[in-house]
């Protein structure tokens, strides 16, 4: 844990570096993985009659400017004791897939976006019920259900926000709906939530995420990635005066694609 | 668009907070749906039922005196046996019935719990019954939602002793 801790602290040193050395005139553009936790795993049990415990950690990185490849992790406990059973599930899950920016960047320095994305998820996990109780005429009974392994696969369609708040550290949140493709039948129940999509009770699972991240400035450029041209009629007047990479812009660079650098000076 | 940010964050962890309320709106007693007739469109005037054994005060699961050609009832089924036997007064003349089952254990909800869940088998009956016909061999929270005509299972008695 100790090494973990160090290695991780030590990357964010090294990391820092190019940061360190920005001068006020300084016109560089850095980009890098940006890694963070999803903090509103910390606010459900505060939200839910149910134990529900976890952490989930977020990472992307830019890839051609506006498209980030991201990947998710993350655990969940829950423990939920209802008036006629108590109800356990544990597992792990990760997404990976990709984010789109929908907004132009309006300078070198400005990272703020708003985007749209679609994620892949996979999760293992286990549900085990006990003192499940029934009563009728006949009397009552009192049974549980053994621990089941199973696994889930879905897909998610995401949009949310990430704005840098102080170098290098970014604040963001996504709304999510997420759409089951398989999951593991069990005869006795549908497990009624699973790690990493959340309540599956009815309807299409929603989600939300509210996370903090910092960015390795690792990668430089003096451009500014081109919005994605998403089809459609071009509106006259807007000729991008303020854009570097408009050929009709007056500064030095050099339109085109982004052109990134390694971190160094 | 920072503070743009932060404002939409406060909604949606708003949003998120907001549940269902924690209530079962769903079925949660597994009745099987029976109907009753006699063979030659005789009436049925009296329908006294009861659980096989089951004779303190309070066991009666059926005391219906209105005549009718065909009465339909909801009947329990055992939790913990793999048969349940009633006994049928019909028109003052009882007769006794066992029916066959395997029952699971089955989520209705979070909220609602669990319910019996049954597969009807066999049949077992008394002379005073012509015949058991099961058309439905699923027992469970949704049977009690069928519509007239349609039933789990349908006693016939004989004619001739009622």
């Amino acid at each position: 844990m100790t090494r973990i801790l160090v290695s991780i602290l030590t990357l964010l040193l090294i990391s820092s570096f190019p940061v360190l050395a920005q001068t006020k005139g300084d016109t560089w553009r850095y980009e890098g993985p940006r890694i963070g936790m999803d903090l509103s795993r910390f606010l459900l049990p505060t939200m839910q009659s149910a134990k529900r415990n976890g952490w989930e950690i977020q990472a992307d990185i830019p890839y051609k400017g506006n498209l980030f490849p991201t990947f998710e992790m993350g655990m969940q406990w829950f423990d939920d004791k209802q008036s006629t059973f108590d109800y356990k599930n544990n597992g792990t899950y990760a997404r990976l897939g990709i984010d789109m920016n929908i907004v132009k960047f309006e300078s070198l320095k400005d990272h703020d976006f708003v985007f749209v994305g679609v994620r892949y998820g996979y999760s293992v996990f286990n549900q085990q019920t006990d003192n499940i109780g029934t009563t009728n005429y006949w009397g009552t009974i009192t049974t549980s259900l053994p621990r089941h392994d199973m696994s889930a696969q879905w897909g998610e369609l995401v949009f949310g926000m990430k704005g840098e708040l102080l170098p290098n550290f970014f604040f963001g949140w996504s709304l999510r709906a997420k759409f089951p493709i398989a999951v593991t039948k069990d005869i006795n129940m549908h497990p009624y939530i699973i790690p990493g999509i959340g309540k599956t009770g009815g309807g299409t699972p929603f989600d939300f995420s509210v996370g903090v991240y910092y960015r390795f400035p690792i990668f430089r450029s003096k451009t500014i990635p081109k919005p994605i041209k998403m089809g459609g009629a071009k509106h006259p007047g807007l000729n991008n005066e303020n854009d570097p990479n408009n050929p009709d812009y007056g500064g030095s660079q050099s339109g085109g694609s982004q052109n990134y650098n390694r971190g160094g000076r | 668009m920072r503070y743009y940010q932060i404002v939409i964050s406060l909604l949606v962890i708003l949003l998120g907070s907001c549940n269902d309320g924690n209530r079962c709106y769903d079925s949660v007693d597994t009745l099987m749906v029976t109907s009753i007739s006699i063979n030659g469109f005789k009436n049925v005037n009296t329908v006294i039922i009861k659980g096989i054994n089951r004779n303190d005060v309070g066991d009666t699961l059926v005391n219906d005196a209105s005549s009718s050609l065909t009465k339909r009832y909801p009947l329990p089924l055992s939790l913990t046996a793999d048969s349940t036997g009633f006994v049928l007064n019909v028109n003052g003349i009882s007769d006794t019935l066992y029916l066959r089952h395997k029952m699971i254990i089955k989520l209705i909800s979070e909220f609602c719990g669990f319910a019996p869940n049954y597969v009807l088998s066999g049949s077992r009956f008394t002379a005073g019954i012509d015949s058991v016909k099961i058309t439905d061999s699923k027992v469970n929270p949704q049977s009690i939602a069928k519509t007239t005509n349609d039933q789990n299972i349908s006693i016939y008695f004989n004619a001739s002793a009622h």
